[in-house]
């Protein structure tokens, strides 16, 4: 019963997001046309837009995880996820915006006209953080399915694939602000309905004062992560959503600069919103369900709460619905990541034909898939940290600096990108296979952030130094560029 | 790099107005294709740099806006390492209770997001503030 729900809800997202995709474009011809309204987007649903690609598995699934896991230290990783969008109006919003530039590498070339290295190597590193960031959505789709229809876990990354696939193949993610501008809005409603049912069952349940009391030494016996283990996540996620491709697609549909500002702080407003409810689940996970933790199935959380507070149809209509915006989870970020992945590699390796693009396409979803499959999952929110880590030690310093100093060369930036991309990229890797044993170094190794993107930025300004002689002839007019007011914009 | 979906539907893009039966081909307002911009449009104009009142005032545009920047990053990082070395240095923080939930959790699960949307909104009227200084003194 509960999986014939689930395997509705799943099937309503799955259809729902190819119908948008293939009728997207009519419908958009039909009532107004939506590339040109693209220009004009209020900031309103350009915010809807990005806050429903940004919102993944590890939003959704892991975040209630993580604070089952490690409790108190769990709740970092909402704040770090929001505070990164804070840097990024900080340093990022406008300027890129100004720039032009449609992905990173772009913006390496715009800065850097002459140097192709820097080009090609910042389209390799979009490729590994596209999959990176690809990987974990797939395993939150094979732990949803199996949870919740009993499926194997293989079937969840391929339905996600196939269907991602599909909407981008056919063209359908032109209406791709469209769609992720309600997959937010579905994702909250698919958070906040389960939240207020369970809420109104626990509720009562503990105002029992007996219960009530426990619940303080509930939340305080969980473990929490070290003090250097939670500041370097801080970092990695406060500096790494600069970097993230398919955040930085998304500015482009602002008109102004000073337009990508006033998205960007609806965007805070929204991502705020939507987080007090998993940590709402987090904290009814640490009372129903402190078990998961302990099996280090945490991310289940949110589909097992509902079947464990309520019981009968009401139950399971919770989970479907909590399913079907999981489900949307996915898709909406794997395709904006396939979307920025397979443009990257088409232009690459196929010199940006369309027919490149379709194979891209499929290389780019099937690899993940593939290695999802046979990988098991870490906590959810915990891998998406490394990949933040990762983005932080690497693009984190081209863009700031690109952005603000003068004087950064490409030797510069080239040393820095690889000096960042190695030493996060090794250390992140050992400490994968490293147990989880209370030694100085080991923090180091698993947690690298705190270290390596100081590491990056201090190559990146002293090898620019050195080459003193190579920034670029037109670097006073691209920061030009990049830092006046657009003429167009009256506020 | 280019947009691939763009070419790839240039096809319908490139007879709108024909494909339109009759007087509704006058109304149909003129499509705007958004797309990345083609390696042409991607590079600046390279002369060398012009020393004038304008070079000038965006040095000094670019100095404020940065410095707007890091003091409300600092800011931030400042608040959030401070209040995660407050937790490990002063962990009586936790024996005080609202609704039986210690304090941490309601500081770190709910208190903070209003932070940092207000620091947002901060610094967008600030940024937007030196924007118009900078426009008032270059026009001027």
């Amino acid at each position: 019963m509960a999986s014939l729900f689930s395997v509705a809800a799943l099937i309503v997202v799955c259809v729902t997001t190819m119908l948008i995709a293939f009728y997207g474009l009519r419908i958009s011809r039909t009532t107004s046309d939506f590339y040109v309204a693209s220009r004009t987007v209020r900031p309103w649903w350009n915010a809807s837009a990005i806050g429903g690609e940004y919102l993944s598995a590890a939003s959704f699934l892991g975040v209630a995880g993580l604070i089952v896991l490690s409790g108190e230290s769990g709740l970092w990783f909402p704040i770090g996820y929001t505070a990164g969008y804070l840097m990024l109006l900080l340093f990022v919003a406008a300027p890129l915006r100004r720039s032009r530039a449609y992905t990173i590498p772009d913006f390496a070339q715009i800065r850097f006209e002459d140097s192709a290295l820097l080009r090609k190597l910042t389209t390799y590193l979009v490729v590994v953080i596209c999959w990176l960031y690809i990987v974990p959505q797939m395993h939150g789709a094979a732990l949803t399915l199996s949870i919740a229809t009993g499926l194997p876990g293989w079937v969840g990354p391929i339905v996600v694939a196939v269907v991602v696939c599909v909407t981008v193949l056919s063209g359908g993610m032109r209406s791709v602000t469209f769609v992720q501008a309600f997959q937010y809005w579905f994702k909250l409603a698919a958070l906040v309905i389960p939240t207020l049912f369970l809420l109104a069952r626990a509720i009562p349940e503990h105002a029992a004062s007996e219960r009530a009391q426990s619940l303080s030494t509930q939340l305080e016996s969980v473990t929490t992560m070290n003090m250097y283990e939670t500041i370097s996540i801080i970092l990695a996620l406060l500096f790494g959503t600069l970097g993230l491709p398919h955040v930085l697609v998304r500015f482009y549909t602002n008109p102004t600069g000073s337009s990508a500002r006033t998205t960007t702080v609806i965007v805070l407003c929204l991502l705020s919103a939507f987080y007090l409810l998993p940590t709402t689940l987090g904290v009814l996970g640490i009372l129903y369900t402190p078990e998961l933790g302990a099996a280090n199935e945490s991310d289940a959380t949110i589909l097992l709460l509902p079947g464990r507070l309520l019981d009968g149809v009401v139950a399971d209509a919770l989970t479907a619905i909590v399913v079907g915006g999981a489900f949307a989870a996915f898709l909406s970020t794997t395709s904006g990541l396939v979307v920025s992945l397979a443009g990257a590699i088409s232009q690459e390796f196929f010199n940006g034909t369309v027919r490149g693009f379709r194979i891209s396409t499929i290389l780019a979803t099937a690899l993940p898939v593939l290695i999802a499959v046979l990988t098991s999952s870490l906590a959810l929110a915990g891998a998406i940290g490394n990949v933040f880590a990762f983005t932080a030690s690497t693009i984190c310093p081209l863009l700031l600096l690109g952005i603000w100093w003068r004087s950064l060369t490409a030797k510069g930036a080239i040393a820095g990108l690889l000096t960042g991309a190695i030493t996060c990229g090794l250390s992140l890797s050992v400490g994968i296979f490293l147990p989880t044993i209370d030694l100085w170094w080991v923090h180091l190794l698993r947690q690298p952030a705190a270290w390596s993107v100081p590491l990056a930025f201090v190559v990146m300004i002293v090898v620019s130094r050195g080459t003193r002689r190579a920034v670029p002839q037109n670097t006073d007019r691209v920061m030009a560029l990049l830092h006046v007011p657009d003429p167009s914009s009256n506020s | 790099m280019q947009n691939p979906e763009a070419e790839h539907h240039s096809q319908p893009d490139s007879s709108p107005v024909n494909d339109l039966p009759g007087r509704f081909a006058q109304q149909r307002p003129q499509r705007v294709r958004v797309q990345a911009p083609q390696d042409a449009s991607l590079s600046v104009t390279r002369q060398p740099p012009e020393h004038t009142a304008e070079e000038f005032y965006v040095r000094q545009l670019i100095r404020s806006q940065l410095r707007l920047a890091c003091a409300v990053a600092a800011g931030l990082l400042a608040l959030l390492v401070g209040i995660c070395s407050l937790l490990v240095f002063w962990p009586v923080v936790s024996d005080i209770e609202l609704f039986h939930i210690p304090l941490p959790w309601w500081v770190l699960g709910v208190g903070i997001y209003p932070l940092i949307i207000v620091a947002g909104m901060l610094y967008t009227k600030a940024a937007a503030r030196n924007e118009r200084r900078y426009r008032s003194i270059s026009r001027g």
